[in-house]
């Protein structure tokens, strides 16, 4: 394999000849590189594809014998008629120049310009995109004219194994497993940003190769519009499984969005029925009040226990539930009887009881509370949460702090503050 | 879900206090009428637009409206064609351009839009500038000062907004359909013309107007702001029809409203310059077209026509040289979002400036006629527009990338019947140019 490190579109465009041990014919020129497994970090290409004077024909890799000066590749067997591989087959050229590609290090949506290929150990291999102006100038043939100039220009490459590539929505379109893990290394809101920036069609299919918790998480950061065209393109049963990971109020205020069949439609399709249920009562709350705004995922706990009970029940069902800063206390009848904090809970002795221990007086909003007073009312007590009690005092759910914030400031009036000099919120941490 | 840590949970039953609100349906009407449609159709009757009719009808009189029946067709056609390939491909024209056709192609398409762009920038500015000075303020105090207002404006305030406000003032002209009627045109002479094509193939000037005529009402750009409005407002292909009608309304109502611009100014200008033939009135500036107003606006016409180029040059001011910056940057894949700062987004930044600024300084330029400058604007924009129809319809009959929606035939024939005619009249102008020119 007679490749060197170099660009793609240093070799695209170049003729190629065929050497028969005595003469050298040509055949065609060189008009794309295909890879037989794209899931790889760094994927191997396995072929050239060549535009004859009877179309196009495919070399694997092994028969380029030599790349002279030029760039004019030298092949030792005829270029054969069959198309490689499979319908997984990536080809270089026609499905990655010039396309949309997500930058998972940098968290952005850029565009391929030109592929760098390296030449491992005998295999040819993708290492990186550019995505930067020498790539660009690269295109435009600026290296043939001017070799120097090309090399002033800094680079913009990004490693391929950083790279979430979106296929395009030909027929016999590749999906790459390799985006759906890549992309899952984001922060949720970061990868809800990266799929607003992309077309609805593009969106749909970066989702569509995230598993359910990814895409569910992302989902909640997203905005009404463009969960419901996502959702549209993903069909009813992936888009039921994506809501039932999402939490209650969001995914309550997505149903809320779609119209009443699409809603009944989704909602039939949620495996837990008693979640189907709870999010068909929690939709028709306006989503601009308490009601709207609550989660039913906290958690309540009697009266009766004790700490070190209750706390090995908490370890218990904590994976499962978001939110465990404040137990509350019912009765039977889910009445709400009082209110204890995870803090007082754990410096609490262990076999101190919970009705001892708990606060009764405790500051709570109804359904029918306009989301600017739950967020008042959580601000003037310094709470993370306040519950939402219906008349005879039984809990419907939480209002927590972060969605009474979201809730009061909406992106709108984000928006139209100044922007120019708005300073960005810090990226927060991703845990890997 | 409430997770029980207690006893077997029983859900209380509740009963919903409030239905969520659904008012959001009902201005799904008003949303019809104000479609991506409707404003780009809004858009393109910018100030190169105003001077272009309004010159038209002084010049030539009703002769110069049948050329807007074929345009009206042409309209329709380019435009549903672009709001079809945003809706189906979600991407914007510039980004298929790109993707279809390589760098090279797309670099030479991103040249030729932003030059294309910016000299139409400045002629927003000169519309700027000429409603100042019908004031008596001088151009160099208005345009410096409004390149700092738009400036400031699409810096802070959503375009959403100034595109609200800009739809709402757009009623002025609205004035000219009253003021076309109150001048008592000759209807049954505008009736024939409108339907009796001539052209002078003698005149120059007939031939450089017929290219402005088109160029300003098939603005190339206008084909890639709607085909991003509708990507942006996340259009669908159920939504087609709606999208159809949309286009449809906001091309008829923009050819509507230029028609009586020139009917406008043929009944008032033209006709009096036939019966006054020793004392005619001569355009020269675009003060002069505010007469056409008269019939409705007496001494006011004036003002009237001022507040009208003013509100027109102030949007799209604003809007252009903006648009042309995420047109580029979206080809290219650079950055491009107003909330970042210039470090993340430089390019970005650097473009929107620099056609903002070049398109005003052009109208700085000592003793420039502001009028002849705008009308050359949309000349350019008419020479350039079968370049963009032909990536147009390359890109709109692949199967890879429209699947069934490819062109009909009747879209493809209409199309390329553009491309044909108005190619062959932007040649034979530039052929008269250069005769002209030796």
């Amino acid at each position: 394999m007679a490749f060197r490190d170099g660009y793609l579109s240093e070799f695209v465009g170049r003729p190629a000849v065929l050497d028969d041990g005595t003469s050298r014919r040509p055949v065609g020129k060189v008009v794309d590189f295909f890879v037989d497994k794209p899931d790889d970090a760094f994927p191997r290409i396995d072929g050239v594809v060549v535009r004859t004077s009877e179309g196009e024909r495919f070399s694997p890799v092994r028969d380029v014998v030599d790349v002279d000066a030029h760039g004019t590749i030298v092949l030792r067997n005829a270029p054969s008629l069959a198309a490689p591989g499979d319908d997984r087959t990536l080809y270089l050229i026609k499905d990655l120049f010039d396309k949309q590609i997500v930058d998972v290090d940098g968290r952005k949506v850029v565009r391929i310009n030109d592929l760098e290929i390296a030449n491992t150990g005998g295999t040819l291999r993708v290492v990186a995109a550019d995505i930067g102006i020498a790539g660009l100038l690269r295109r435009l043939g600026i290296n043939r004219v001017a070799p120097q100039l090309l090399e002033r220009v800094p680079r913009t490459l990004i490693a391929w194994d950083n790279v979430a590539p979106i296929t395009d929505a030909n027929p016999s379109q590749v999906q790459l497993s390799v985006s759906g893990a890549r992309l899952s290394r984001l922060h949720p809101s970061e990868l809800a940003d990266i799929i607003s920036d992309l077309s609805a069609q593009d969106a749909a299919r970066v989702v569509k190769q995230l598993d359910d918790e990814t895409a569910a998480d992302a989902f909640e950061h997203l905005d009404a519009d463009v969960q419901q065209s996502i959702i549209e393109d993903l069909g009813a049963d992936r888009a039921a499984d994506i809501i039932e990971e999402m939490d209650s109020d969001d995914a309550a205020d997505l149903l809320g969005e779609l119209d009443e069949h699409k809603r009944a439609e989704l909602l039939a399709k949620i495996e837990d029925r008693d979640y189907a249920d709870e999010l068909e009562d929690l939709v028709e709350y306006a989503p601009d009040t308490a009601g709207g705004l609550m989660t039913t995922d906290y958690v309540w706990i009697y009266p009766h226990r004790t700490t070190n009970a209750t706390i090995a029940k908490i370890r218990e069902i904590g994976p499962e539930t978001e939110f465990i800063y404040y137990l509350y206390v019912t009765d039977d009848d889910r009445k709400l009887l009082g209110v204890i904090s995870l803090r007082t809970l754990l410096l609490a002795l262990p076999t101190a009881f919970i009705h001892k221990l708990m606060d009764t007086d405790v500051v709570s909003v109804s359904t029918d509370t306009s989301a600017e007073d739950a967020a008042a009312t959580i601000a003037r007590y310094d709470l993370l949460a306040v519950p939402v009690l219906d008349d005879e005092g039984r809990v419907l759910g939480i209002v927590t702090v972060d969605d009474a914030i979201d809730a009061i400031i909406p992106e709108k009036i984000a928006n139209s503050l100044p922007r120019f000099v708005r300073h960005h919120t810090k990226k927060p941490a991703v845990a890997n | 879900m409430p997770t029980d840590v207690g006893a077997a949970a029983t859900l209380p039953g509740h009963t919903p206090v409030s239905r969520r609100k659904r008012w959001a349906r009902s201005l799904l009407f008003l949303a019809s009428i104000l479609g991506p449609g409707f404003i780009t159709a809004s858009a393109g009757n910018d100030v190169g637009g105003i001077f272009t009719y309004s010159v038209a009808g002084a010049q030539f009189g009703y002769k110069a409206i049948w050329p807007l029946v074929p345009i009206t067709v042409a309209l329709i056609v380019v435009q549903e064609m672009a709001a079809r390939m945003g809706t189906v491909t979600g991407k914007g024209l510039s980004a298929l351009i790109r993707e279809e056709f390589g760098v090279r192609i797309a670099l030479l398409t991103m040249l030729g839009l932003f030059f294309m762009n910016t000299f139409t920038t400045s002629a927003e500015f000169a519309g700027i500038a000429s409603a100042s000075e019908i004031y008596h303020i001088s151009r160099y105090i208005s345009v410096p000062l409004s390149l700092l207002v738009v400036f400031f404006a699409v810096l802070r305030v959503s375009s959403k907004v100034i595109e609200r406000i800009f739809v709402v003032l757009s009623l002025v002209y609205v004035t000219y359909i009253v003021s076309g009627a109150l001048a008592h045109p000759d209807w049954g002479r505008v009736a024939h013309d409108a339907f009796t094509p001539s052209i002078d193939t003698h005149d120059p000037a007939y031939i450089g107007m017929l290219v402005a005529l088109i160029g300003t009402t098939i603005s190339p750009y206008m084909q890639f702001y709607l085909q991003s409005a509708i990507v942006e407002k996340g259009t669908r292909a159920s939504d087609l029809l709606a999208t159809r009608i949309d286009v449809t309304n906001g091309s008829i109502l923009a050819i509507v409203v230029a028609a009586f611009m020139i009917i406008a100014n043929a009944a008032t200008i033209f006709v009096f310059n036939q019966t006054h033939g020793q004392h005619p009135i001569v355009v020269n500036q675009a003060s002069d077209v505010a007469i056409a107003l008269a019939p409705l606006a007496g001494k006011f016409a004036s003002a009237l026509f001022a507040f009208g180029i003013l509100n027109a040059g102030l949007f799209t001011a604003a809007v252009l040289p903006l648009s042309t910056s995420y047109l580029v940057c979206e080809a290219f894949g650079f950055e491009a979002a107003l909330d970042r700062r210039f470090r993340e987004a430089p390019v970005f930044f650097t473009l929107f400036a620099a056609g903002l600024v070049i398109g005003a300084a052009l109208v700085l330029v000592p003793h420039v006629p502001l009028l002849q400058l705008s009308i050359a604007s949309q000349v350019v924009q008419g020479l350039l527009l079968p370049l963009e129809l032909v990536l147009m319809l390359v890109i709109i009959n692949r199967a890879r990338v429209m699947g069934v929606f490819r062109n009909t035939l009747l879209a493809n024939a209409i199309c390329w019947t553009t491309v044909v005619v108005v190619g062959a009249i932007a040649l034979y102008y530039t052929y008269t140019q250069i005769v002209a020119a030796i």
